[in-house]
């Protein structure tokens, strides 16, 4: 099954070639360059999505790190950002906690358009209009190196959890 | 006529008092209302002058707006264009901390009681694993009593509204060093209006025009808000509150 978010290009520097499969069974290639961007001192990433995930918002921070232009990421699913070494039960237990009209914290390693990559602490909260849940806020700080170290470690054995 | 109350949140620098005055002034005559000022000097007493009700309009900071909104009854209808709320962590600049990484546990930070500052602050410390209850607290009477502190090595970091930062004279300021300013963008304060507030539409059209004449112009340039005043809806300030919820923890 195609997936509504076209493949990425190639880039130049040397990558690794992936295949992504989302929650949603469509998937696309990747590629990942293992480049980190730096977090932007003193700033919050900020974005928003529909129920489904579609993002509303991005805040210019978003927009900067993230490589795309505003226009290629309104309207397109939030796992355009999504980078092959995340395991899939962190976004489970996002979104899971998220519906359930919770606040979500974790730490996410996102995929740049050019396949360079940061890390966040992000924190996820249902935007909630008289009574109902309508969408989600997520907004990111920047995360220690440590803190970073670890979900590194936590990540890579959730990983090959996954595939074993 | 009836007299409305309006309520200016205390965390402004002391050279914006006189603009404050300027502006009730102004709206007064504008709208044709009879507006008390309070002013009160403390959030504590910010929060006993709203219990005690009768407050129509509040200039209040986002945390507070917050609450104000979602549980005391009013809504937010105006904010000031470009002027986020920000603060910045400083060392001072003889000191050996030049960088975030330099403050270590232990570390003393001088600051003036204000939770908001206080809280943004310790989100901009995480990146460098520090966390509340690895410092020590030396709450001031004044952001400028804060600067002395940390300029005469009482305190190893001092933490700044940053409007009041920016305000210091260049003597004070050539001894700090920024470590860190914030640059959240989306944050600031509001004007609330009570639920109920009868004159609502003619006090909005005093605000909302300000800027367009020379007397309005010169009262926004005492505030620090030049650019003046834009209408925010509904929407504008849960997203805003929703942005802060995820800033407590």
């Amino acid at each position: 099954m195609g997936s509504p978010i076209p493949d990425a290009h190639k880039p130049e520097l040397p990558a690794e070639q992936i295949i992504l499969t989302y929650h949603d069974g469509t998937s696309r290639t990747v590629y990942d360059t293992g480049i980190e961007r730096a977090y932007p001192d003193g700033k919050l990433i900020v974005s928003r999505t529909d129920l489904n995930g579609v993002i509303t918002h991005v805040n210019d921070a978003f927009v900067e790190i993230s490589g795309y232009h505003v226009d290629e990421l309104i309207g397109q699913q939030h796992y355009i950002l999504r980078h092959p070494d995340m395991p899939k039960a962190a976004y489970k237990d996002l979104w899971d906690t998220a519906a359930a009209g919770q606040k979500w914290h974790g730490y996410v390693k996102n995929l740049c358009k050019d396949g360079s990559h940061y890390w966040v602490y992000a924190t996820v909260v249902p935007n909630i209009r008289r009574g109902e849940t309508v969408g989600y806020t997520s907004v990111r700080r920047k995360p220690s190196r440590s803190k970073i170290e670890a979900a590194m470690a936590q990540y890579a054995q959730m990983k090959q959890n996954e595939e074993g | 006529m009836t007299t409305h109350n309006m309520l200016i949140a205390p965390d402004f620098s002391p050279e914006r008092f006189a603009g404050w005055h300027m502006f009730n002034t102004l709206i007064q005559k504008r709208a044709n209302l009879n507006m008390h000022l309070n002013i009160p000097a403390s959030h504590a007493e910010q929060e006993q002058v709203i219990n005690a009700g009768d407050i129509q309009v509040i200039y209040a900071n986002p945390f507070d707006a917050a609450t104000l909104i979602r549980e005391q009854g009013y809504r937010a209808v105006a904010r000031p264009i470009g002027k986020s709320d920000e603060m910045v962590i400083a060392a001072g600049a003889n000191s050996e901390i030049n960088r975030l990484e330099d403050i270590q546990a232990g570390a003393t930070v001088a600051m003036a009681d204000n939770r908001d500052v206080k809280l943004i602050g310790l989100r901009l410390l995480e990146a460098v694993d520090i966390e509340e209850a690895d410092l020590q607290w030396d709450v001031t009477e004044t952001y400028q009593a804060a600067a002395r502190k940390v300029i005469k090595g009482d305190a190893q970091a001092a933490f700044f509204l940053a409007e009041i930062f920016h305000s210091f004279s260049r003597l004070t300021k050539t001894q700090l060093t920024v470590l860190i300013e914030s640059d959240l963008a989306d944050i600031s304060h509001v004007l609330l209006i009570k639920d109920g507030f009868s004159d609502t539409q003619i006090f909005m059209d005093a605000i909302l025009n300000l800027h367009n004449d020379d007397e309005g112009k010169e009262a926004l340039a005492e505030l620090g808000m030049p650019q003046g005043f834009e209408a925010m809806t509904e929407e504008d300030a849960e997203f805003m509150i929703d942005l802060m919820q995820t800033l407590l923890d």
